[in-house]
């Protein structure tokens, strides 16, 4: 294997938001790297500002005070350079799948043949050729975040930031779009920070767990996943899946035995 | 045919029969309309019969004889169409002219919160004035002719148009406008791709509204000063007492409020196909 190189690093961010009762502290230097084609859930208690973190990095807030550094440069943000994804699907209403899916590209001024052709391609690869006219309310929940995972792909993103991507889906649903996921993470040579509440779904899908503690976040400890498996659904068949999963859940301070 | 039997009895035995609605024979867009027909000639045979028997005056409220009358003698000698065609283009006019300007500017007030902030008073203050008020300064401004009665209908559908389309931007779904940003679009790029088409639904719906603004606002017109129009067939005909031309000034109105009201219709299902994407099944109470 060849040596881990590092490929963003977010340094010293600190970011408070105007309450009523004063100034809230939600970020206050947090720091974490990113290697090259890694798979980093980001897991914390609920309101610990990891939304935040992903503002901060496609540059759809400033930070009060940190760096964030690219690939050994240091930059504002990683705007228009990210794959943002969250849990609503955020297909626009009046535009076709088709249309939906070329939005970026058209943002960025992709000559409008070779980007449909393009869109095409990832729409058979992920099983919604057929569908390239059909307006969003008349998929079910599973193919609008299909569509708008291709939406992200298609724009051949640096880093991919899924925020709690698949919460919204039940669960037959959700285990199938995170072996799609992985798949298009292998298959296009991304690297991903997935925000999640599911501790199942940070162990099954990737190589490392970082843990935020509760506001303001810092990072309480980074576990690497030592899983070799191809799939999430064989990832929780492992051997170690249950040993992480429990470590995980003590270090979230969640109850996993009943003391009386 | 003993199979058929039971296979009729034991879906009756799935289906309870109270819980089956049965429809009523006129709960059909065909019987739908015969009631509504019927209705509206039971409303005109008492108006007659009313003023046969004297309890109405026909002096003052007309009687359906003398309108129908009235109408095909108006419409042979061609005022009636020539009437109606006037009103009706002032009020597409004015309806166009104050929707475009309106919407326009409401969206652009989008573009900064600062001037949007600044100006929001004196829309309010404009707002707030009956804009019917306006009419004896138009014509003096505008003259008597064509031009005053569509300034008229402008100044009232503009207002309502602008504020409808400040407010669908205002509203705009932050989260595909940050999507887009994170995409890396600029702000232009945000506007025409996620805030303009996500108001057009607002905007469409103040065409209903505005549609009717621009009748009011060329009847009005007319009403002060013309030469032309079912607002001075009306005005003209009721300073002598003759409500049966009065009436089918109305009706006339009446019609054209109508078939406006269906175009409207049309044009908004087919300018907002996605709306239409699925076919809403009614809750059955």
């Amino acid at each position: 294997m060849p040596p881990k190189q590092i490929q963003l690093t977010v340094q010293n961010i600190s970011k408070s938001f105007a309450g009523k009762g004063g100034d809230v502290n939600v970020l206050d230097d947090l720091s974490f790297t990113i290697n090259e084609r890694d798979f980093v859930s980001i897991i914390g208690p609920s309101g610990c500002g990891k939304t935040t973190i992903f503002n901060i990095i496609a540059g759809l807030l400033e930070p009060d005070g940190g760096t964030i550094t690219y690939r050994g440069k240091e930059i504002e943000s990683l705007r228009g350079r990210v794959g943002y994804m969250m849990q609503k699907d955020l297909l626009f209403p009046w535009r076709t799948v088709m249309g939906n899916v070329l939005l970026g590209l058209e943002t960025r001024g992709v000559d409008q043949k070779e980007a449909e052709e393009k869109a095409r391609e990832y729409l058979k690869q992920f099983g919604l050729a057929g569908f390239e006219n059909a307006y969003p309310k008349t998929l079910s929940g599973g193919m609008r975040q299909r569509v708008a995972l291709i939406r992200t792909l298609i724009m051949d993103p640096d880093i991919l930031l899924l925020d709690e991507p698949f919460s919204a889906l039940d669960y037959q649903t959700r285990l199938y779009l995170e072996g799609v996921l992985k798949d298009a993470v292998q298959t296009y040579n991304k690297t991903v920070i997935l925000v999640t509440h599911d501790i199942d779904e940070a162990v099954a899908l990737s190589k490392r767990v970082v843990v935020l503690s509760g506001r303001p976040a810092r990072v309480k400890v980074v576990h690497e996943i030592d899983i070799e498996a191809t799939s999430p659904i064989t990832a929780r068949n492992d051997v170690k899946f249950s040993t992480y999963f429990k470590t995980l859940c003590a270090e979230l301070d969640i109850q996993t035995e009943t003391t009386s | 045919m003993s199979l058929v039997m039971s296979g009729t009895s034991a879906r009756k035995k799935a289906v309870p029969r109270k819980s089956r609605k049965k429809r009523s024979t006129f709960d059909t867009t065909l019987g739908r309309a015969v009631l509504q027909l019927l209705g509206v000639a039971i409303f005109f045979a008492l108006w007659e019969a009313g003023v046969h028997a004297g309890y109405i005056s026909a002096f003052l409220m007309g009687s359906p004889s003398g309108i129908f009358a009235t109408f095909y003698k108006l419409i042979l000698s061609g005022e009636l169409l020539s009437d109606s065609w006037y009103t009706l283009f002032e009020a597409i006019l004015g309806f166009i002219i104050g929707t475009i300007f309106g919407s326009l500017f409401g969206l652009a007030l989008w573009y900064s919160v600062f001037v949007a902030k600044l100006v929001e008073p004196f829309i309010v203050a404009i707002n707030s004035v009956p804009k019917i008020a306006l009419a004896p300064i138009v014509v003096l401004w505008f003259g008597t002719g064509l031009i005053s009665k569509v300034a008229l209908a402008v100044s009232l559908t503009a207002l309502v148009a602008l504020i409808a389309a400040y407010q669908a931007a205002k509203d705009a779904d932050v989260d595909l406008q940050s999507l887009m940003i994170s995409m890396g679009a600029d702000k232009h790029q945000v506007f025409w791709k996620a805030v303009v088409p996500s108001t057009l639904p607002s905007i469409i719906a103040t065409f209903r509204i505005n549609i009717g603004f621009g009748l009011v606002g060329a009847v009005v017109g007319e009403f002060i000063s013309s030469q032309r129009g079912l607002g001075h067939m009306i005005f003209l005909a009721s300073s002598l007492y003759d409500l049966n031309s009065v009436w089918v000034g109305l009706f006339t109105l009446m019609i054209l409020g109508f078939v406006l009201y269906y175009v409207i219709d049309i044009i908004e299902r087919t300018s907002l196909p996605w709306k239409q994407a699925t076919t809403s099944h009614q809750v059955q109470v």
